[in-house]
């Protein structure tokens, strides 16, 4: 008969395409806020010194205390395979349809670490050129895009029929996709499909996962 | 250089290009068309006019063409690798007046204009040119309205018509296989078979004179 453990660890993670955390412009807030959060490196063959950590209880605490772990290793597994695509499309040609700019890859690994402590589904991802690279979780008949770019995301609700929403933020607004979702579902009301957006966070998981 | 207006209700295809429009195996709606931004923001994309393409054997053979020329070019740049072959694997089809009602669509308010024009390429008589205008100072992120209009374009389209070009057919699995019906759902061709063989004629006769013109540097 084995024993069950008493007490079990969460590791709070950032999703990096690399081990470089210098020099990633445009986006001092962001670094600021997660200051205060556990930085680590999701894939250990990459080159480069680890990253710096800072704490880790404040995110224990606050933000993991009720997810499994289980999901959250999953979850944690499909954000690494994230980041790692993120990072293999900066290094394509130039030519490459699916090639994205560092700055881009590194705000949309920023978003992503956000996603995922929220313990959001990691999304599909494609590009449409270096300057952005989009973010997709569809969920019946509506689809949800976020649209990174260096320094502005836009989200977009969209279904077969027609355009339901877009919002545009700064890159260092929507780092807590706890506040990111409900500023989608609030923005420009009178527009809404207020039906099936009104209401808190749940509403739109709901919806869209 | 153009051969007429191209009519709200012409047919334009889209070719799909593999591993281009896919992620691994999978293909990707969102990846079907790519929208390049020019220097003065206006948006493109290049699709084929059936008027110039008036068989489904010739709108494949310029997708083949395009794959192939795809292809070459890598070579000629030395980039060109194997596991990175691109591959046709069909067209996807939408009206014109589609294109120009993108002017007005509520969620794109930034679109000034939306048109699409027939614009020959190098030696692809049936190329045409989506041409997306924007509002000066109303578009915040170029990029999140690229995405915005791809979604609608993906809405708005019929298919696919898959296809395996000569060159591809030893392959295993071929990509086309992986391709996804748009929300539309597939496409049929309504034309009559008198208009069909009248197409055919004037896609001869025009592709004629114009090799003629072409040939004499007019």
């Amino acid at each position: 008969m084995f024993k069950l453990p008493n007490r079990t660890y969460l590791q709070p993670i950032v999703v990096l395409a690399t081990s470089e955390l210098h020099g990633i412009g445009g986006l001092d807030g962001v670094r600021t806020h997660l200051a205060g959060n556990l930085i680590t490196r999701v894939d250990s063959t990459l080159p480069g010194p680890d990253p710096q950590v800072v704490s880790s209880t404040q995110v224990l605490r606050t933000t993991f205390s009720s997810i499994p772990v289980v999901w959250q290793s999953e979850l944690a597994e499909d954000y690494q395979e994230l980041g790692e695509a993120l990072g293999q499309m900066t290094e394509l040609d130039e030519e490459s349809e699916w090639r994205i700019d560092p700055a881009v890859c590194a705000t949309a690994c920023f978003i992503a670490t956000g996603l995922m402590i929220n313990s959001y589904p990691a999304p599909r991802i494609f590009a449409h050129g270096p300057e952005s690279v989009v973010f997709n979780w569809s969920g019946g008949a509506d689809d949800l895009y976020l649209t990174i770019s260096a320094n502005k995301v836009s989200a977009l609700i969209s279904s077969p029929e027609r355009i339901k929403r877009r919002v545009e933020f700064a890159a260092v607004d929507v780092l807590d996709p706890g506040v990111l979702f409900p500023s989608i579902q609030s923005a420009d009301p009178e527009r809404s499909i207020t039906s099936r957006l009104n209401g808190a966070i749940p509403d739109l998981y709901e919806l869209l996962f | 250089m153009g051969w007429g207006r191209i009519s709200d209700g012409d047919n334009l295809f889209r070719h799909c290009i593999h591993p281009n429009s896919f992620r691994g195996r999978s293909f990707l709606p969102e990846k079907f068309i790519y929208i390049k931004a020019a220097p003065d923001r206006s948006l493109h994309a290049s699709l084929v006019w059936e008027r110039f393409v008036p068989t489904t054997g010739l709108l494949h053979d310029s997708g083949c063409r395009l794959a192939l020329h795809m292809n070459q070019g890598a070579q000629a740049g030395g980039k060109y690798e194997e596991e990175n072959k691109k591959i046709y694997c069909g067209a996807y089809q939408l009206q014109a007046n589609t294109i120009r009602a993108l002017t007005g669509i509520e969620g794109l308010e930034e679109v000034a204009s939306a048109d699409v024009v027939h614009s020959i390429e190098g030696e692809e008589f049936a190329h045409a040119d989506l041409r997306i205008v924007l509002k000066s100072g109303k578009t915040p992120n170029i990029e999140g309205t690229k995405t915005a209009i791809v979604t609608y374009l993906w809405a708005a389209y019929r298919g696919p018509l898959k296809h395996v070009c000569d060159c591809d057919k030893d392959a295993k699995e071929h990509p086309s296989s992986a391709l996804g019906v748009p929300p539309r759902g597939r496409y049929s061709d309504t034309r009559s078979s008198i208009f069909r063989a009248w197409s055919i004629v004037r896609y001869h006769i025009c592709f004629w004179i114009w090799r003629k013109l072409s040939r004499s540097g007019g």
